[in-house]
Order: structure tokens, then C-alpha cells, then sequence
């Protein structure tokens, strides 16, 4: 493990050149809160083309399927507060 | 920018494609949206990691790279970085590691396949995902994931998969196979050698590890119960996973991918037509090929005629999976979603009445309309709104081929050289 994003504050591992999205469920972490549609975010096709695994990164919504983890990275559920 | 050609995906056919454009003498900017090259089947692991891949297909990746590195210096990879869509004008949007607005001398996408997955109750639980997105994390991590895994669907992907999971020392629960591939062996006997060879070493695989493989088996519903998936058949039958993985085959990953007037665009491998990953590399050489010698002003070279053999290869395989699984729509309960996107069900496709218009599947139904442009709905929709009518398709998708962030759009740096848009 080279490095540490933040889900919800709470403290995740990663290894260089992984995805948000790999690492997060290597912590049991496979849903990330609801779409406005009440469905549960989480991967689905894995490669960027359903948009159902959308996550807030530093603030901006994107794919975490596709986004590179980074250290330091803070990433939260797509609605709601920061620290949902 | 002019003078480059720009090939979106650096897997088979657009590497390949790439080499044959540069090997004209032409510049060439390849970009990918993953962090690796490879595309789906190729995708290489993450630094350190160990290869999940056979002899064969390191062979064939390690032949397409010999052949992009012997014409390095007109080739740029770029990395991490999307194609948004191209205009009326020409002008490309790339963002991401590379954020520009360009206009390049021609546009080669080949952005492989999308995979068909049948909507089912519980399909869009945490846990459940395609086979393809299972895949391409063993193949990133090299690492087994975590609790029990079942595959399910149709077609050789989820042979391949189990076999994977096998090698990482998690084999699947099982495989809930809907065709019946094996109940034809001298059918199966005409498929090309190289088909049966891998399918031989993924089955021995999966022998070893007493992988139970159910062919004529529909996986009807999946629900979530004590923190665990329990997947249903429709012959009653009850698996318990932590993963379910589904794939009902591929289609060209093309959708939201319009032609452009003012620039020529060509679509290569799986992207133009899916048929694999022996077809995407032959496809890529030919089409890269073809497309040099018509912007450069020869004579296009004659086709590639192991793009017939593969397609006939693939119809043949398509008849050994053959089944009904389509036919079981129409008895979905009515709370099915269909549209993921935007958690439509089967109750509001019926509510629309029978033989409803484009337009009122759109824009009444909302099917088709979210972010996914009706990638993984599309084809279902049509299916149950106009049944027994051949491929018909649920209206135009439009670039941008994504969502893309205003602040990307903003930001991107403008490199069109001021020309009239």
C-alpha cells in the first residue's frame, strides 16, 4: 500500500496506480450512498460507461471506476454533506 | 494538431491501428481513458503486479506492443485521458490527464465493446456487476476479491473469468450458464483451433477446481439477505455470493459516437463490429492500414480476410450459446428496473402502452435518457416495447459521448488554432 484516500473521513489504503473504486472495495466499501433516483451508487460496468458508480472527489462528482486513487484524496457520496 | 491522427483506445485495434498509421509516416496521439494500455482483454497490471494472462494472449499483447514501440517516435500515448466527442466543425474534446479542445487530421475509435447485461430483479445491488468489470480489476490487481463470487448470464467471457478466479485461488461458487454450449460437441468441433485450444485450458481449470458449470440455467433474481447476495434460479435453485458478476454477451461500445462531415472518422475493432479479440487486432492492422493510404492519397489496401473467418467463427459460437433468455423478459415482475439510470421498471415501459413511439419512450418513459444514453437499457427497452421487431434502437444519442465536468470544458485549452467553429 502506497497511500491513503479518505472515505467519509475514514482512512482507506491504496496501491499506486489503482482506481478509487478498487481500493475502496478492498475496504469492504461497495456502495457509495443513493443516486437522487433512491438506487445505491456503486460499479457496475467498471469502465466508465453506466455513470452508476459516481462519487464526490475533493468536491467534484466522477467516476470512481475510472478516477486514479491520490494521497490525500477525500471522497464522500455523490449528494448530501461532505461527511455523509 | 493538423497533421495528427487521434485513436481513442490504446487497446488491440486502436494500437494496432496507431502502428499502421505511423508506420505510413503519419503522427499519431493515442488516448485512453484507463491508467493502462490493453483495452478490456490486454488490460496490464498495475506495477508490481503479476499477470493474470495466458501464454496466448501475452504473446499476441507483447507482438502489438514490439510493433507501436518499433514506431515510437510518431506515436504519443496519453493516459487517463477521455474523449468527450467531436462537432460539426471537427474539434475533438479530450480531458483528463490531456485537457484540449483539438481539431486532428482524423478520428479512429476504437473503443471497444460495451457489455449486454439482461436486466433482472436485484441487478443493480452493490455486489452485482458486469463480468467484464470483475475482469478487468483481476486482470488491474492480480489479487482475488474478497468472499464467494457467481457468475452468470451467457457465453465464453464467463468461462474465461472462472478460470481467472481459479488461477487467484478464489474460484466462483459456480457458473449459471443459460445456453447449452457443450450439448453440440460436433457443432462445436468447426470453430476455429485457437477457440478450442483456450476453451479446453479454462475448463480444465475449472474442473480442477470443482467449479460447478449449469448450462440451460437462467439466473431469474438476485436479493440482498444478511449482508450477503442470494442469487435465485428459475428452476429454484439458491446460490449465496458477495459477488455476483453478470454478462449476456457484447455489442459495439459506439453509442453516442456520431459521424462527422468535416473530419473522416473510423470506427475499428469491437467498436465497429464485435467479434473478439482476434478480429479487433486483425480490424485495427487493416482499418489503420486503409485509413493511411486514404488520407496520404494511395491506393487502400485489399481486406483482411481473417475478418470474415472470425466473424464466421463468432456466428458459430453465438448458435452454441443459443437460448431463450430474451424470451423472458416479457415475464419480469413489473417493479424490474430496466433504466438503471433513472430506476425506470418494467410498470412504467407498460405504461406507455402498447407500441409506443421513440418519442414517448423518451420522453415520457425516460428510458434511454440519463447519462448512460441508454447503453445498458437500450437494447431491453426496444425488446419489450416493440417484441419480434429485428434490432430496432431507441433514438439518437448525441456527444458528448460522457458527462463531462463544465470546470473540464472551462478549463480546457483551445487548440483548434482560432478556425471558424
Amino acid at each position: 500500500m502506497t497511500g491513503t484516500i479518505f472515505w467519509t473521513g475514514r482512512p482507506v489504503p491504496f496501491r499506486t496506480g489503482e482506481t478509487v473504486a478498487t481500493a475502496l472495495l478492498r475496504a469492504g466499501i461497495a456502495a457509495y450512498g443513493r443516486a437522487p433516483t433512491g438506487q445505491a451508487r456503486a460499479v457496475f460496468c467498471g469502465i466508465g460507461l453506466c455513470q452508476g458508480c459516481l462519487i464526490r472527489a475533493d468536491g467534484r462528482i466522477t467516476e470512481a471506476c475510472l478516477l486514479p486513487a491520490r494521497d490525500g484524496l477525500h471522497l464522500s457520496p455523490e449528494s448530501g454533506d461532505d461527511d455523509a | 494538431m493538423r497533421d495528427t491522427v487521434l485513436v481513442v483506445g490504446a487497446g488491440l485495434a486502436g494500437l494496432s491501428a496507431a502502428t499502421e498509421l505511423a508506420r505510413a509516416g503519419l503522427p499519431v496521439l493515442v488516448v485512453d481513458q484507463a491508467q493502462a494500455v490493453g483495452g478490456a482483454i490486454h488490460r496490464q497490471p498495475l506495477p508490481g503486479a503479476r499477470s493474470i494472462a495466458t501464454g496466448a494472449q501475452r504473446r499476441r499483447w507483447a507482438g502489438v506492443m514490439a510493433g507501436a514501440a518499433a514506431q515510437d517516435r510518431r506515436i504519443t500515448l496519453a493516459l487517463g485521458t477521455r474523449f468527450g466527442g467531436v462537432d460539426h466543425t471537427g474539434a475533438v474534446l479530450l480531458s483528463g490527464a490531456i485537457n484540449r479542445l483539438i481539431r486532428p487530421r482524423a478520428l479512429v475509435l476504437a473503443l471497444g465493446a460495451r457489455e449486454s447485461v439482461q436486466p433482472r430483479p436485484g441487478w443493480t445491488l452493490p455486489g452485482v456487476e458486469t463480468a467484464g468489470s470483475l475482469q478487468t480489476r483481476l486482470k488491474t490487481l492480480a489479487e482475488p476479491p474478497a468472499g464467494r463470487v457467481l457468475l452468470a448470464g451467457s457465453g465464453p467471457l464467463l468461462l474465461a473469468l472462472g478460470a481467472e478466479l481459479v488461477k487467484l485461488g478464489r474460484p466462483p461458487v459456480a457458473i449459471l450458464e443459460a445456453g447449452r454450449p457443450f450439448a453440440r460437441p460436433l457443432a462445436a468441433l468447426r470453430l476455429p483451433r485457437s477457440y478450442w485450444t483456450e476453451a479446453a485450458a479454462y475448463l480444465a481449470r475449472l474442473h480442477l477446481a470443482r467449479v460447478p458449470i449449469l448450462t440451460g440455467t437462467h439466473l431469474a433474481a438476485i436479493r440482498a439477505e444478511g449482508g450477503a447476495l442470494v442469487a435465485e434460479t428459475t428452476d429454484g435453485r439458491r446460490f449465496c455470493a458477495d459477488h455476483v458478476a453478470l454478462h449476456d454477451g457484447i455489442r459495439p461500445n459506439d453509442i453516442g459516437l456520431p459521424d462527422c462531415p468535416s473530419l473522416p472518422v473510423v470506427r475499428l475493432g469491437d467498436c465497429r463490429e464485435a467479434l473478439g479479440a482476434r478480429a479487433a487486432l486483425a480490424d485495427g492492422r487493416a482499418g489503420g492500414a486503409a485509413l493511411a493510404a486514404r488520407l496520404l492519397g494511395q491506393p487502400e489496401p485489399a481486406p483482411d480476410p481473417e475478418l470474415a473467418r472470425q466473424r464466421a467463427a463468432q456466428a458459430r459460437l453465438s448458435r452454441l450459446y443459443a437460448h431463450d433468455g430474451a424470451a423472458r423478459l416479457a415475464d419480469l415482475p413489473g417493479d424490474t428496473v430496466i433504466c438503471r439510470c433513472e430506476a425506470r421498471t418494467v410498470d412504467d415501459l407498460r405504461a406507455l402502452g402498447s407500441s409506443p413511439s421513440t418519442r414517448q419512450l423518451r420522453l415520457d418513459g425516460r428510458f434511454a435518457m440519463g447519462p448512460c444514453q441508454g447503453r445498458f437499457c437500450g437494447d431491453w427497452v426496444a425488446r419489450l416495447a416493440w417484441p419480434g421487431t429485428p434490432n430496432p434502437g431507441v433514438g439518437a444519442p448525441r456527444w458528448p459521448a460522457r458527462p463531462i465536468a463544465m470546470a473540464d470544458l472551462l478549463a480546457a485549452a483551445d487548440e483548434t488554432e482560432g478556425e471558424t467553429r
